[in-house]
């Protein structure tokens, strides 16, 4: 009904800390390869744009709803493909997607500046 | 401040033409050098529907916009043509953006599917078109065909837009990739297929209205 979900008390949260949220919050990541790409990376962005590249099936389904859940409060656009459609359109380098796992390990601010804090 | 009126002003904020600053509640101004303010709602909601719509429009009865910020946030129909009757906007951050910078907010409608909107109602086989949601829309054919036709905004559409479109609005007659670049994947045409549906781009669409 449009009421406030979630309060804005922390700022916007690093690309490392989103990646590093990402994948505490969904257990079923370890069984998917994840990026993240675009504007976050960057800097804020109107969206945080998330790969996930993996089989279709109840893996995938689970792992939509733990993406749903972890994204509460957070302006998510997930993208998903099947490995064939990763090897094929080359996405990965095309759109220099970076490895959430890689991300979470990064410092905060190494490929991103905290825009607000 | 909300998570999402954070995200909405910080974005304004960084750069760009046009400034935005919280009013209250989920509201802001958007201010752009020689066009009107933009008072704008920041939602966000899953689904927008008519009672959502009506909520927005009670707390803030200057409502210029009803911006749904979540890049997978759906409109109901009935949502739509209340605020198109209502003399407000309603779409995503870049809608509200791009409003606000042609002075457009109150009557500007979802930018990602306004051009395909108009392109399938003002397509001479159309008799008349009952708009479900923002991207789904029931086409009444003057041949008397009937068809339900979902559109996917993706560059390379891939077999899981296909099937989340279905899943999550139901069966559809046709898949309509609305990018006009990028192409269909294999996967996406066999997805497509595989639950009943053509997955075509409007040249073929086109075509098929014309003959169905």
């Amino acid at each position: 009904m449009g009421r406030p979900e979630g309060i804005f008390t922390h700022g916007l949260m690093t690309a490392s800390e989103i990646a590093a949220h990402l994948l505490q919050a969904c257990e079923t990541l370890s069984d998917f390869d994840a990026y993240m790409f675009g504007s976050t990376l960057h800097g804020v962005g109107a969206d945080i744009d998330i790969l996930i590249v993996g089989p279709p099936g109840d893996g995938l389904s689970q792992l939509k709803d733990e993406l749903r859940a972890a994204g509460q409060c957070l302006p998510l656009h997930l993208l998903f493909l099947q490995p064939s459609e990763a090897e094929r359109t080359d996405f990965i380098g095309r759109e220099k997607c970076v490895p959430l796992a890689s991300l979470a390990t990064q410092s905060a601010g190494s490929f991103t500046e905290r825009p607000i804090t | 401040m909300t998570w999402q009126v954070g995200y909405a002003l910080a974005n304004f904020n960084k750069s760009g033409p046009s400034k935005a600053e919280l009013v209250e509640g989920e509201l802001i101004r958007v201010v752009t050098d020689g066009q009107p303010d933009v008072l704008a709602a920041i939602s966000a909601a899953e689904t927008l529907d008519q009672a959502t719509a009506e909520y927005f429009l009670q707390t803030y009865p200057n409502l210029d916009f009803l911006c749904g910020f979540r890049a997978t946030c759906v409109w109901e129909g009935a949502a739509i043509t209340f605020l198109e009757a209502s003399a407000v906007g309603w779409g995503s951050s870049g809608t509200l953006s791009s409003a606000a910078l042609d002075g457009s907010a109150k009557t500007a409608p979802h930018k990602t599917y306004k051009f395909s909107d108009r392109l399938i109602r003002q397509y001479g086989r159309v008799a008349r078109v009952d708009r479900e949601f923002d991207r789904i829309h029931r086409v009444h054919l003057r041949s008397g065909t009937t068809l339900r036709i979902g559109m996917v905004t993706d560059y390379e559409p891939n077999a899981d837009a296909v099937r989340a479109l279905w899943d999550r609005f139901g069966p559809v007659d046709i898949v309509w990739n609305i990018n006009p670049n990028g192409s269909l994947t294999p996967e996406a045409i066999e997805a497509g297929h595989g639950l009943g549906a053509r997955v075509m781009k409007w040249d073929d669409l086109r075509e098929y209205l014309r003959t169905a």
